[in-house]
């Protein structure tokens, strides 16, 4: 973060602008589909709308390179699928399975040691924050919690600006 | 050479003839390049024995042109497609040392490896050539090369690729290399060799093979038409592709060659050239089983050698995989060497246990670990000491990451900080979710892309928006509430608060200057001790990384940004 970079532009390809952008865009679409809400069952749908097109805005930008951003785009998928045509939920739950099972076998071991070195509370509730995290072991897991870490604060900060800039 | 001249034409004129004959149809079969038809007629054409006597008188008294040399037994050589093989790659190696070194000393390694049949023939040579060319790393590769080329005889390719090495090892060792042997006949089979080995001598005829008479080789390059380009381009690929170490300078010395041989055959020499320039992965695959792939490795064996160490148990191993045609030990370990390159590395790979010498051979996908003094070396603790010690670097990744981390040592209370720290993070972004849900009807008259450009380049500047900043810091203090120790989550509300206020007060302030340099200016309805935090983290960054002054660390501290 040097003091200059406002000057010169950004790096274009960066993962916040990727993000802004993409953020942006489902702001502007939710704006138009739904109107300004007024119960606030309406303002909770909105909000959670807001942030889920955060989260998959943020999971795109990202791209399937990480773990736990494929398994933040499934779910918001799953979601929409659960959500939309009402299609049954064993679709939702076969590619949930596809995606555990197959590393589930060859991690279960490896997450029993990662729990007694690391404590068992600790790795569960990780795994529980860290999109996909249930499947990984202790030090995939610690891979994936820094990237979405740092992801999380790119977005965080994007949010923000755009909370300010709109605020204004 | 009193029959030299004569002789040679004689010879050469049967190996043109040799040649043509043989190229339609002594093209081996497995012969990887098709291109190469030139190369595997021309080492058909190097016959082992009968010429041998023919050629020896020849070579003996041979001058330095190699190539004459080589045009004289090229036709005796052309006669035995199977031996020709062999002696093809003597006299390469042999004639080019000559060439570069001494004529005679390498005549002579030519054709005794020619007489004694062979494999004794391409041990012999072979001996001299590596005992001589420790400089060249390749040297010994060549002769290791050897006995593969042999197996696969259309190896017209590791022949000219050997050639093309030894142009490039201009340093005299081949003389040594001969006078162990001391034998004037291996420069028959040079000659031989250099039958076929003409074309490659005209590659090389710019490190110093230039001793092969133009003429003559591009006579038989010529007559060979296409082939004998072919040959060249197959030799550049071998030449080039052969030994990594020496690519450049082979490459150096092909393009001389190239020159070179513009003599007769421009033609080639272009071809070349390209070959040479970027033939080097087409030699590669021409090359599989050659030669190329022992001499890859011999450098590496070469090396081991060196070392010491590994080399021996491996010879054993080298050798048996090595030794087919060859029977001398030295070749034989040179080859022994390379062959086993590959072997340590996996051994070495596996966990390491032996505390490899790793440095020696060329780490492959394997990851060499070395047991330390008085630890287990059972290969489950080894992994598992690996595992430790990439989990705990992790963690010292995220130490860095999460603010306020910096201080904990232990697992468990860091990963507690950093699951404090994700859980704040994803509950800020609910809560500027829901906060833009509400302000999202200004969206509508904001073109997107000053948007982004805005977003990106500068904190936007609420002019004042003091209506804002009371909720800011509302929503944060829960947090706060909630989780003692998560006071960081605290920070960036009332950071954004702050800054509004600032803003609000200071409308010369922009928040891209980062240039907060009104910290006195600060209101004192604000908490101090915020401020400060605020002006450490505005008056060391830009605004954006108001984040960054959580647990006031150095903004520097904190890598978000992607």
């Amino acid at each position: 973060m040097n003091p200059h970079h406002h000057s010169s532009y950004l790096n274009p390809n960066s993962l916040k602008s990727r993000f802004t952008k993409n953020f942006l865009r489902s702001l502007i679409k939710i704006n138009k589909q739904t109107p300004f809400p007024c119960r606030p069952t309406e303002m909770f749908q909105r909000c959670h709308k807001v942030k889920t097109a955060a989260d998959k805005s943020l999971a795109c930008a990202v791209g399937s390179r990480r773990v736990w951003s494929r398994a933040m785009l499934c779910k918001i998928r799953n979601r929409a699928l659960r959500r939309g045509p009402q299609k049954p939920p064993s679709v939702r739950r076969i590619i949930i399975n596809n995606r555990t099972m197959k590393k589930g076998f060859n991690c279960l071991k490896e997450k029993m040691n990662d729990d007694q070195e690391a404590g068992i509370d600790q790795t569960s509730k990780l795994r529980k924050l860290v999109p996909g995290g249930e499947a990984m072991d202790l030090c995939n897991l610690l891979d994936e919690a820094a990237h979405y870490i740092k992801c999380l604060n790119t977005q965080v900060q994007v949010m923000r600006s755009i909370a300010d800039f709109y605020s204004t | 050479m009193e029959m030299g001249d004569k002789d040679k034409f004689d010879l050469e004129k049967r190996s043109e003839n040799h040649i043509n004959y043989h190229l339609p149809g002594s093209v081996p079969s497995d012969w990887r390049f098709s291109g190469a038809n030139i190369a595997n007629s021309s080492l058909g054409l190097v016959s082992t024995d009968n010429q041998m006597p023919v050629c020896r008188g020849d070579l003996v008294g041979a001058s330095c042109s190699s190539a004459s040399m080589v045009d004289s037994f090229s036709p005796g050589v052309w006669d035995h497609p199977t031996n020709t093989q062999n002696l093809g790659f003597c006299d390469i190696n042999v004639q080019h040392n000559a060439s570069t070194i001494n004529p005679i000393g390498i005549r002579k390694g030519g054709p005794a490896s020619l007489r004694s049949g062979i494999d004794k023939t391409l041990d012999i040579v072979w001996n001299p050539p590596s005992s001589q060319l420790k400089g060249g790393i390749f040297l010994p590769t060549t002769p290791g090369a050897l006995p593969q080329s042999l197996s696969q005889f259309p190896a017209d390719s590791a022949f000219i690729e050997r050639a093309a090495r030894f142009s490039c090892f201009n340093g005299g060792n081949f003389s040594d290399v001969v006078n162990p042997l001391g034998i004037p006949e291996p420069m028959d089979l040079y000659s031989r060799g250099g039958g076929m080995m003409q074309v490659p001598h005209e590659v090389f005829a710019g490190s110093g093979l230039k001793s092969i008479p133009g003429g003559q080789g591009q006579k038989n390059v010529m007559n060979m038409g296409d082939s004998s380009k072919d040959a060249s381009l197959s030799v550049e690929h071998v030449a080039t592709e052969g030994s990594p170490l020496k690519n450049e300078r082979r490459s150096g010395s092909f393009v001389r060659s190239h020159d070179e041989a513009k003599q007769g055959g421009s033609g080639n020499e272009s071809e070349e050239t390209e070959f040479s320039g970027g033939g080097r992965q087409e030699e590669q695959s021409m090359l599989e089983g050659n030669g190329g792939e022992l001499s890859a490795k011999s450098p590496g064996s070469k090396k081991r050698k060196r070392n010491g160490q590994d080399a021996d148990p491996y010879q054993a191993k080298g050798n048996q995989q090595s030794i087919e045609a060859a029977k001398d030990n030295p070749e034989v370990q040179q080859k022994g060497d390379e062959n086993p390159a590959s072997t340590p590395n996996k051994t070495a790979g596996k966990q390491g246990k032996q505390g490899s010498q790793a440095s020696d051979p060329p780490k492959e996908e394997y990851i060499h670990v070395r047991a330390r003094r008085g630890q287990a070396t059972n290969s489950h603790s080894l992994a598992e000491r690996v595992r430790r010690e990439k989990i705990s670097e992790r963690m010292k990744f995220l130490q860095d990451l999460v603010p306020g981390c910096s201080k904990v040592i232990g697992k468990a209370v860091m990963l507690d900080e950093i699951i404090n720290y994700v859980q704040s993070l994803q509950r800020q972004v609910e809560f500027l979710s829901m906060k833009l849900a509400t302000v999202n009807p200004r969206l509508d008259f904001n073109i997107e892309g000053l948007h982004t450009k805005d977003i990106l380049h500068s904190r936007a500047v609420p002019s004042s928006n003091l209506a804002f900043s009371p909720e800011v810091p509302m929503a944060y203090p829960p947090f706060n509430v909630s989780q003692p120790g998560l006071i960081q989550g605290s920070f960036p509300g009332m950071e954004s608060h702050s800054e509004m206020l600032r803003r609000a007060i200071n409308s010369q302030l922009t928040p891209l200057t980062g240039g907060f340099k009104e910290p006195t200016q600060l209101p004192n309805a604000w908490d101090y001790e915020l401020n400060n935090v605020v002006q450490m983290g505005y008056a060391t960054s830009a605004p954006q990384d108001s984040q960054d002054i959580n647990g006031s660390l150095p903004p520097g501290h904190m890598k978000a940004e992607l």
